[in-house]
């Protein structure tokens, strides 16, 4: 029981950071908190699942459709409302990014209605059983693609010129614009980069959660606590945390009862907050000095 | 005249066809206005700690939340009608206080996401409490005895009467010493600190009045619509629209709140009533357009208007005074 607890949490943890990554990012580059990003785990869901459909496409692979159409909305999005707003006030980018999440769910429910739908493999519902322990071949499949994914990620932020860019841009603007970098076409990039790699996370979701149009929704309290835990704009720490966060709400769902994992995690995003506001892995208010 | 005698003559007039169109009108417009006082009382609890306080309360819609919920289980129980509204002010002003203590020590970004955290909070222990809350099930009200005709009249009234309290309070508060720290911290808060404002007290003082205001008309719209669960009395959206009234009517100011929810419920109302499957769209491109057009509200965009037709008819002297306010207002 302890140890399939800690499996499922394991399990789970990738995904959901994964599906951080690029909130957590936007906030710390641009001092954005996207209130949309819930819309692109949803819609990267979709992708996958419209591939399945037509042509039978198994829901991994369907990454490589969804990213790149996730990266034009993000991009699109980014350059065309966001862009102007994003340093005038906190409230004009909260109040822009909750309706650009009202127009993408309700197109989503005009499109595919309100209904419940998931994605069928030839392998969900098997699973590897290490002595005690089930592993289902969804979950684990989707665990490891999801660090390779974030780790990919952290690479390209690292490791790239145009990844550094994105971080200098992060760290001081007008510098940055010294260096020869154009800070617009870096807020672009982030936001679409961002869009793409949540996209993936929704590809994986579609196979571990029911798709509907609020699927994003579920997520989006998910992705506060994560971001929040691993310190604003820190690949590695959205990723440890959303391992920390899987594995408290798998323990709080088997020895509370599944009822209890959200409260669970509220009274750890609070007790984050009001302890250690920058984070387990961040600096002190990244994204304030960001906006 | 002055100008706060002006607006206050305005604000009375206003009242006074207010109180006598329930008589006139049909049930459809008693709805809807109805409704603009309500979201009126919401914009103005808002326009109370982000336009004084400067502290971006996204979550407010939990007090609204609270409010219903109290109104609820209390009515369920028995209590007297005027009791439980007090209840529900009181309930969501000492949920602010309590959570405000630690919660408004955040700044900026991060107060913004605890307090949508705290709204999703709310959601997931009455869904979980189940019990006298009704828990996923949602929750009736007890049925009032009287004539749906007097009935809606009644919350007619009783939305209208939280409106102008809530607007009075929001003149007196920023004529008050309160109003003057929390507009010092809002711009500087160890500068507040520093001229002896007390700004933990003040914080909390402001957020406890937005919510005692929020979580009454929670109250009142839950005996309003006699059904309540935690999607429709915790929807995050609340806050959202409250926000946009204000922004269209112009943050920080007394009557701004209230011009905004007049603007945006009824063209909403009158939109929405010819497309209500994509109800959820059309708000969605309205809060691009209202943020990417009129940023800083309609009423500063509509008095600036009026000063250049003014001045354009008058010409010379008063064509100077303009230029002379419009300089003063772009600096």
């Amino acid at each position: 029981m302890f140890l399939q607890t800690i499996v499922n949490g394991l399990l789970m943890g990738g995904v959901y950071g994964l599906a951080t990554i690029g909130f957590s990012v936007v906030w710390g580059v641009m001092g954005i908190i996207n209130l949309a990003h819930g819309a692109y785990v949803m819609i990267g869901a979709y992708v996958a699942y419209v591939l399945n459909q037509w042509l039978g496409l198994d829901p991994f692979l369907a990454m490589a459709g969804a990213m790149p159409v996730l990266f034009v909305i993000g991009y699109v999005l980014q350059v065309a409302l966001l862009n102007p707003v994003m340093r005038t006030s906190l409230l004009l980018t909260l109040v822009v990014t909750f309706g650009i999440d009202l127009i993408l769910i309700d197109t989503f429910v005009q499109i595919f209605s309100s209904d419940v739908r998931g994605v069928q493999t030839a392998y969900s519902g098997r699973s590897l059983a290490l002595g005690p322990v089930l592993i289902p071949y969804v979950r684990l499949a989707a665990a490891v693609l999801s660090v390779a994914v974030a780790t990919a990620a952290y690479l390209f932020l690292n490791r790239t010129r145009t990844g550094q860019a994105i971080l200098a841009t992060a760290l001081d603007r007008e510098a940055a614009r010294l260096m020869g970098i154009v800070p617009e076409r870096i807020y672009g990039l982030t936001g679409g980069l961002s869009a793409a790699v949540t996209g993936a996370a929704g590809c994986l979701a579609s196979t571990l959660f029911p798709i509907s149009p609020t699927l994003g929704l579920t997520f989006l309290g998910a992705v506060f606590v994560i971001t929040v835990l691993g310190g604003i704009g820190s690949v590695p720490g959205v990723i440890l945390a959303g391992f920390a966060y899987a594995l408290v709400q798998a323990f709080a769902s088997t020895y509370l009862g599944a009822n209890y994992q959200e409260i669970v995690a509220f009274s750890m995003f609070l007790v984050v907050l009001i302890v250690r506001p920058q984070g387990l892995f961040g600096k002190r208010f990244y994204g304030e000095a960001a906006s | 005249m002055t100008g706060s005698r002006k607006s206050l003559v305005l604000a009375l007039a206003a009242l006074a066809v207010l109180a006598i169109l329930p008589f006139v009108i049909g049930n459809y417009w008693l709805r809807v206005l109805t409704s603009v006082f309500m979201v009126g009382v919401v914009a103005q609890g808002l326009n109370v700690i982000v336009g004084f306080a400067g502290y971006h309360a996204f979550g407010n819609s939990a007090f609204f939340g609270v409010g219903a919920y109290v109104v609820a289980v209390t009515l369920n129980a028995g209590w007297p009608l005027p009791l439980a509204f007090v209840a529900a002010g009181l309930a969501s002003a000492v949920v602010a206080g309590v959570f405000g203590w630690p919660l408004l020590r955040l700044r900026g970004h991060y107060f913004a996401i605890a307090s949508v955290a705290l709204n999703m909070a709310f959601i997931e222990v009455i869904l979980n409490l189940g019990g006298v809350t009704g828990g996923a099930q949602g929750l009736p009200l007890p049925i009032s005895p009287m004539a749906p005709d007097l009935l809606y009249r009644i919350i007619y009234f009783l939305m209208l009467g939280a409106l102008v309290a809530a607007t009075a309070v929001v003149w007196v508060l920023s004529q008050s010493r309160l109003g003057y720290a929390l507009r010092a911290l809002k711009d500087s808060e160890s500068g507040a600190e520093v001229m002896g404002v007390d700004t933990v007290r003040a914080k909390i003082t402001a957020w406890a009045i937005s919510a005692a205001m929020t979580g009454t008309v929670g109250g009142i719209w839950a005996y309003w619509i006699t059904f309540i669960e935690v999607s429709s009395a915790f929807d995050i959206g609340i806050s959202m629209r409250a926000y946009i009234m204000m922004l269209l009517g112009g943050i920080g100011t007394v009557f701004g709140p209230v011009a905004g929810a007049f603007l945006f419920q009824i063209v909403a109302t009158m939109i929405w009533a010819e497309f209500t499957h994509i109800h959820n769209l059309l708000l969605g491109v309205f809060l691009v357009a209202v943020v990417m057009l009129v940023p800083n509200g309609v009423l500063p965009l509509l008095s600036r208007a009026g000063w250049r037709a003014a001045s354009a008819r008058l010409g010379g002297a008063s064509t100077r005074l303009s230029h002379r306010l419009f300089a003063r207002e772009e600096r």
